[in-house]
C-alpha cells in the first residue's frame, strides 16, 4: 500500500501553489462581482501552461498526466478562488476523448468550450459559460457541440462563470454518449472536490491564524475550547476529504469500477466540509469577518454555489448507498466480488 | 500512488486467506466489536481465537522475533489484517496487551522482561491491562493518585483504579501510580507491571449501561511490586505513558479501522429492510445510509494515508488522534441508523427476527467516545500539538507542571 503523493507530484504541486497565489486570489473574486468577466487567472493563461489540458493525451496536444496530477492542481486553484474551473476541462477531455481537432483546439486554448447541463434547448444553471464560445451538451442519446445565447444571472460567487445558455447551432459530435457522459460527470466532481478541498484549506487556516493572534478576556481565542474544537472539527474534516479526493481521482485511471462512488462520495462530502469551513471561519472572526473588505465571504460564496453543482449532497449520497447496496446484494447472490 | 500488492503481499494474502477458511470453525467471528458480553467463555474462544492466529504467525508480525514477534513489515501485518477483516474474524481479545501495554514494555521494558512477557501476551497465554484512570483523575491522568512508595522488599502500591478493560480476565497489568509526591504532577510518576494475582489486587467488574462487564475497578492495598517490575526510570513514568497513550490512539481507530459494527454489517441490514419501508422513507433511509457510507470511506482512506506513513518507518503522531475522532462518529451513526431500520421493532432490546446487535451497539458507543482519550481531549491534542493552538489550562503550562500534586487541592 502506498496511499500517498511522490516527491514529483507533491513539486508539481508547489509549481501550482506558486502560479495560483500569484496569479489568482479572493482580491480577484471580489473584484468580478462589480465587474463581471471571466475569473483570474483565465482560459488563456491556463492553457497556455498546460493545467486546462493535463488530462488530453500527448497526440492531441495534451499533457497526457493522470487525473490525480490535475486534483493536486485544482486543490491549488481552489485555494485562490481561481477559474475557469479545471472541472470543465477535465469534463471536456473526456468528452472529446475521441475527437482528436477539438481537443487540439482547446489544448491550445483556441476552443473555449463550457459544458451544459440540463436541455440543449435552456440549459440549467452551467459553470464558466462566460467567456465561452461553444457548448458541449447531452441531446438525448447525443453528445452535441454549438454555438449558443448566454444568459447571466446575478452572481453569488462571479468565479464560476454561470449563466443558462440556449443553444443556436448544433453539431452531433458522438452518439451514444450516455455513458461517456456519466463518466465525464464523474471526473468533474472529483475536480470539483478538489477545488472545494483547497478552499476549504485555505478558510481553516485563515481561522487558525487569526484564532493564534486575536485575543479576548486576556487569552487567545484559540486557546478557548469552544473555538478550538470548532478549528480542530474543519481541519479533521479537510483531511479526510483530501484521501476521498485523492482516492477518487487514482481510481479515475486505476480502478475505473470504484470511480462511481469514490467520485459521489468526494462530491457529497466536500459539499458539507466546505461550507462548514467557511461558516467557522466567519465565526471565528467575529465582525470583521462579515465585511466585504475580508476575504471570508468570498470564500463562503464559493461555498454555498459548489455544494449544488454537478449535483447536491443529497444526490451524491443517494448514489454511494444504491451503488454500495447494489454491489453488496450481487455480491451476496454471487454474481460480483465486492468492492 | 498504489493499492495493488506487491507479488510478495499478493502470496502472503493468498496463504491467510486459505488459514483463515481452513481453520474457520477455530476461530471466533463476530460482526463487529464491543456487541457482546466479554464472560469467560466469550473470552475463552476469542483467547483461542489468537492464539491460533499467532501459532500461524499472524499476530504481532512486526514485533521483534527474540521475544516471538514476526520481525515483518507493517505493510505485512496490514494485509494480514484486512484478511481478518474479510473473514470476519473477531478483533483480538488482548487488544490492551497488543495496543497499548507490549509496545510500552518494547520500548521501556528490560530484557527480562521482554523475554517473560512479550510472547504469552501475542498469543494471549496472558492477558494485559492498563491501570491508569482514577476515581479522581481520567482526563486529567497526571492528578493520579494511587502512590507507590519504596521499601526494601520493593514497591508497595496503595490506591484505586478504574474503568480498567477486562482487568478480571487479566494476568497482568502495567499500572501508573505516584512514586513522588512533592514533585510537580507530571514528574512524580512511575510505571510498573503488577501481577494482577498478587495479594492486596481486588478486581469488582463494574456493569455499564449496556449491561456488560468490561470495565472494573481495581484495589490496590498494599501490593508489593518488586523494582525489577518497573517500567524506565524512577519518576520517569509520565514519558513511558505517552508511549502507552499514543499506541492507544493508533490501536483505537488510528489507522482506519471501525470501532462498532461493520459497515458491510449495515449494508447487508440496509438491503434486507429497505424493501419493508415506505417510499418516503425509503428516500431518507438510503441518503443516511449514505451519509454514514461516506464517513465511514472517509476514514477508511484517511486510515490508509497513516498507515502508509507507518509503513515507512514513522512512529504514530498526535494526528492519529484525529483517526479515533472520526472512527467514533462512524460507530455511533452506524448503530444508529442500524436502529432507526428497525423503525418501532427498535423500542425493543431484540426485535422481532431476533435482531440484538443494534440495540447493544447504540448502547455502547457512548462509551467508545469516552475511553482512549475522550473527544474532547482528542481535539485538545490535534489543536495544540497539531495546529499550534494555545493551549487551554486555567493556569499556564508552566505553573502546572511545578505544582507538586501533594499542594494540589
Amino acid at each position: 500500500m502506498d496511499f500517498d503523493i511522490d516527491d514529483e507530484q507533491r513539486n508539481f504541486a508547489q509549481h501550482a501553489r506558486d502560479f495560483f497565489s500569484e496569479q489568482a486570489g479572493p482580491e480577484h473574486a471580489r473584484t468580478l462581482l462589480a465587474a463581471p468577466g471571466e475569473a483570474a487567472p483565465g482560459r488563456r493563461v491556463l492553457a497556455e501552461l498546460g493545467f486546462s489540458s493535463l488530462t488530453i493525451p500527448e497526440d492531441f496536444g495534451g499533457v497526457g498526466a493522470e487525473l490525480l496530477n490535475m486534483a493536486l492542481v485544482a486543490e491549488q486553484a481552489g485555494r485562490q478562488l481561481a477559474g475557469p474551473s479545471l472541472t470543465t476541462a477535465a469534463r471536456v477531455a473526456v468528452l472529446l476523448a475521441d475527437d482528436a481537432d477539438r481537443l487540439a483546439a482547446f489544448s491550445e486554448g483556441r476552443l473555449s468550450l463550457a459544458v451544459l447541463d440540463g436541455p440543449p434547448s435552456g440549459s440549467r444553471p452551467s459553470m464558466d459559460v462566460v467567456g465561452a464560445t461553444h457548448f458541449l451538451a447531452l441531446d438525448g442519446d447525443d453528445l452535441v457541440i454549438g454555438e449558443g445565447r448566454v444568459t447571466l444571472g446575478e452572481p453569488i460567487d462571479a468565479t464560476r462563470g454561470l449563466g443558462y445558455v440556449e443553444l443556436t447551432s448544433s453539431e452531433v459530435v458522438a452518439q451514444d454518449a450516455q455513458a461517456r457522459w456519466a463518466r465525464a460527470r464523474q471526473v468533474a466532481c472529483v475536480i470539483l472536490a478538489a477545488e472545494g478541498l483547497g478552499a476549504a484549506d485555505r478558510a481553516v487556516e485563515i481561522g487558525l491564524e487569526y484564532a493564534k493572534t486575536r485575543e479576548t478576556f486576556g487569552r487567545q481565542i484559540g486557546a478557548y475550547q469552544a473555538v478550538k474544537h470548532r478549528l480542530v472539527d474543519d481541519w479533521v474534516a479537510v483531511n479526510q476529504l483530501r484521501s476521498l479526493v485523492w482516492w477518487a481521482a487514482w481510481a479515475a485511471d486505476h480502478a475505473p469500477d470504484q470511480l462511481p462512488i469514490a467520485a459521489s462520495a468526494a462530491k457529497a462530502y466536500c459539499a458539507g466540509t466546505f461550507e462548514t469551513a467557511c461558516e467557522t471561519l466567519i465565526h471565528v472572526l467575529g465582525g470583521i469577518g462579515f465585511t466585504w473588505e475580508h476575504d471570508a465571504h468570498l470564500y463562503w460564496r464559493r461555498a454555498k454555489v459548489d455544494r449544488l453543482l454537478l449535483g447536491d449532497e443529497s444526490e451524491h449520497l443517494a448514489a454511494v448507498a444504491t451503488c454500495t447496496l447494489h454491489a453488496a446484494d450481487a455480491a451476496a447472490t454471487g454474481e460480483l466480488q465486492p468492492i | 500512488m498504489n493499492f495493488d500488492d506487491t507479488p510478495e503481499q499478493a502470496r502472503l494474502r493468498a496463504e491467510v486467506r486459505q488459514f483463515l477458511a481452513a481453520h474457520h470453525d477455530e476461530l471466533a467471528h463476530g460482526d463487529g466489536a464491543y456487541l457482546e458480553e466479554p464472560g469467560h467463555e466469550r473470552v475463552d474462544e476469542l483467547r483461542r481465537t489468537q492464539a491460533v492466529l499467532f501459532d500461524a504467525g499472524y499476530m504481532g508480525l512486526t514485533w521483534p522475533e527474540e521475544y516471538g514477534g514476526g520481525g515483518g513489515t507493517n505493510a505485512q501485518q496490514a494485509v494480514i489484517n484486512e484478511e481478518l477483516h474479510r473473514a470476519r474474524v473477531a478483533g483480538p481479545v488482548g487488544h490492551v496487551g497488543l495496543g497499548m501495554c507490549g509496545p510500552t514494555i518494547l520500548r521501556h521494558g528490560s530484557e527480562d522482561q521482554k523475554q517473560r512477557y512479550i510472547r504469552r501476551l501475542l498469543r494471549a497465554d496472558d492477558m494485559w491491562c492498563q491501570l491508569f484512570s482514577e476515581p479522581g483523575g481520567g482526563s486529567d491522568l497526571a492528578a493520579l493518585r494511587t502512590k507507590a512508595t519504596r521499601h526494601d522488599d520493593g514497591w508497595h502500591v496503595q490506591g484505586q483504579k478504574v474503568w480498567t478493560t477486562l482487568a478480571q480476565h487479566c494476568r497482568f497489568g502495567i499500572l501508573l501510580a505516584r512514586t513522588n509526591p512533592e514533585a510537580a504532577r507530571h514528574r512524580g510518576l512511575t510505571m510498573f507491571v503488577i501481577d494482577m494475582e498478587a495479594p492486596g489486587v481486588t478486581v469488582r467488574p463494574l456493569r455499564q449501561m449496556n449491561g456488560h462487564h468490561s470495565f472494573n475497578e481495581v484495589f490496590l492495598d498494599d501490593v508489593v511490586i518488586a523494582d525489577s517490575e518497573r517500567l524506565g526510570d524512577v519518576d520517569d513514568g509520565w514519558r513511558v505513558a505517552l508511549t502507552t497513550l499514543m499506541n492507544e490512539r493508533m490501536a483505537v481507530g488510528g489507522g482506519g479501522g471501525e470501532l462498532g459494527v461493520r459497515s458491510d454489517v449495515l449494508v447487508s441490514h440496509a438491503n434486507r429492510l429497505l424493501p419493508r419501508l415506505s417510499e418516503e422513507r425509503r428516500v431518507l433511509a438510503v441518503e443516511a445510509l449514505g451519509r454514514v457510507l461516506v464517513e465511514s470511506l472517509a476514514a477508511r482512506y484517511s486510515g490508509y494515508r497513516l498507515q502508509t506513513t507507518l509503513e515507512k518507518g514513522e512512529h504514530p503522531g498526535p494526528e492519529s488522534s484525529a483517526g479515533k475522532l472520526t472512527a467514533v462518529r462512524v460507530a455511533h451513526a452506524t448503530a444508529d441508523l442500524g436502529l432507526r431500520l428497525l423503525g418501532e421493532d427498535a423500542v425493543l432490546a431484540r426485535s422481532r427476527d431476533g435482531d440484538w446487535r443494534w440495540a447493544s451497539a447504540a448502547a455502547s458507543t457512548p462509551g467508545i467516545a469516552l475511553a482512549g482519550g475522550t473527544d474532547e481531549i482528542l481535539r485538545n491534542i490535534v489543536g495544540e500539538r497539531v495546529l499550534g493552538l494555545p493551549p487551554d489550562r486555567p493556569r499556564t503550562p508552566a505553573a502546572a507542571t511545578a505544582t507538586p500534586i501533594a499542594e494540589s487541592r
